[in-house]
């Protein structure tokens, strides 16, 4: 219950942090991944993330490079639009007050 | 490894995804999959549901609404009736837009019912919407003077507002009553027979009169037209 309740918030948020852990500079799938299960967020598996960046290179978000590599196959690297950047701050920002007012209730509750 | 992506390249391949892409795209998660050691099944799932998640959706057979969101407009005659109906079969109205249409959605895994009102509204206020909120109803859109709102039946059934199979999207956008027809080809009638009223006269006064209600009778059949026009948007 509790893992199937944290796949649920990460699915409202995954594009946010997607577009978030692209703000230092490009990167790649695998990479984007590995960042995210750093910052405690749990392992993302691709079957998850790739849809997900899927739709936001169709929205414009992200721009990507598929390259060549000498050894083995190419990666696509993603990296922000300027679009990317500004749907980034706007939603964030709406995030973090959404965070707010739930930490809020939630302090409250458990203070009760 | 290797079976997994080439069955997704063909299924991406069926879904209309063009050769350049596929190319990259398994590429790249052929790279994923070796730098992290997994599985490609485990990692990306079952290659027919991955695939669909990365390839376009294909085109519906019928040309109806695709399940999920529905834009739908009704005249004043039988909007509330036709809300009341949809709404017994899942769908929630989100806004009414500048067309008039209904923006509807519905969640084909959750559908509940949804029950309608329309009021008309002199003056824009809150006093009718907070009078009408502690029975559980809340604004859903606005039509001139008409105000739409929306109640969960789940307000006064509890769990029986639920949905369990809901019945496919209406496959048409423009749900007119017989009285709407009535009033326009009444409207037509009356412009015709005025041309024809004043052409049997003659003098100045005729003429204007006949301009005038050449064109009223111009303006109904084009208001008509963009009428019918909206469901091609």
């Amino acid at each position: 219950m509790a893992a199937d309740r944290r796949a649920s918030w990460l699915k409202g948020v995954l594009d946010l942090l997607v577009l978030a852990s692209l703000t230092e500079g490009e990167s790649y799938g695998y990479e984007i991944s590995k960042t995210l299960a750093d910052a405690g967020l749990g392992q993302i598996k691709g079957g998850t993330l790739y849809p997900v960046l899927n739709r936001l290179e169709e929205a414009g978000l992200l721009a990507t490079e598929f390259r060549v590599t000498e050894r083995g196959p190419g990666r696509r690297y993603y990296r922000l639009t300027d679009l990317g950047r500004e749907t980034l701050a706007d939603q964030a920002s709406r995030w973090l007050a959404f965070d707010e007012s739930v930490r809020a209730v939630l302090t409250k509750g458990r203070a009760g | 490894m290797s079976d997994y992506f080439d069955t997704l390249a063909r299924l991406l391949r069926d879904r209309g995804v063009p050769d350049h892409r596929i190319t990259a795209t398994v590429d790249d998660l052929t790279a994923y999959a070796q730098e992290s050691g997994a599985d490609p099944e485990e990692e990306f799932g079952p290659v027919a549901e991955f695939a669909a998640q990365l390839g376009p959706e294909p085109e519906p057979e019928t040309g109806g609404p695709a399940e999920g969101t529905w834009v739908w407009t009704a005249d004043i005659f039988a909007d509330e009736q036709r809300l009341n109906e949809f709404g017994d079969q899942g769908w929630e109205v989100e806004k009414v837009d500048r067309l008039g249409r209904f923006v509807s959605h519905r969640d084909p895994e959750r559908a509940q019912r949804w029950e309608y009102r329309r009021e008309v509204v002199l003056a824009r206020g809150r006093s009718l919407t907070e009078r009408l909120a502690p029975d559980g109803w809340e604004p859903c859109g606005t039509w001139f003077h008409y105000e739409y709102f929306k109640r969960p039946r789940a307000a006064s059934v509890g769990p029986a507002a639920a949905i369990d199979s809901p019945p496919p999207a209406a496959g048409r956008q423009l749900f007119f009553s017989r009285r709407f027809y009535l009033l326009a080809v009444l409207l037509l009638v009356a412009c015709v027979l005025a041309v024809v009223g004043a052409a049997r006269t003659s003098g100045s006064e005729a003429t204007g009169f006949t301009v005038g209600a050449v064109v009223g009778a111009t303006a109904v059949i084009v208001a008509l037209w963009l009428l019918s026009r909206r469901r091609d948007h």
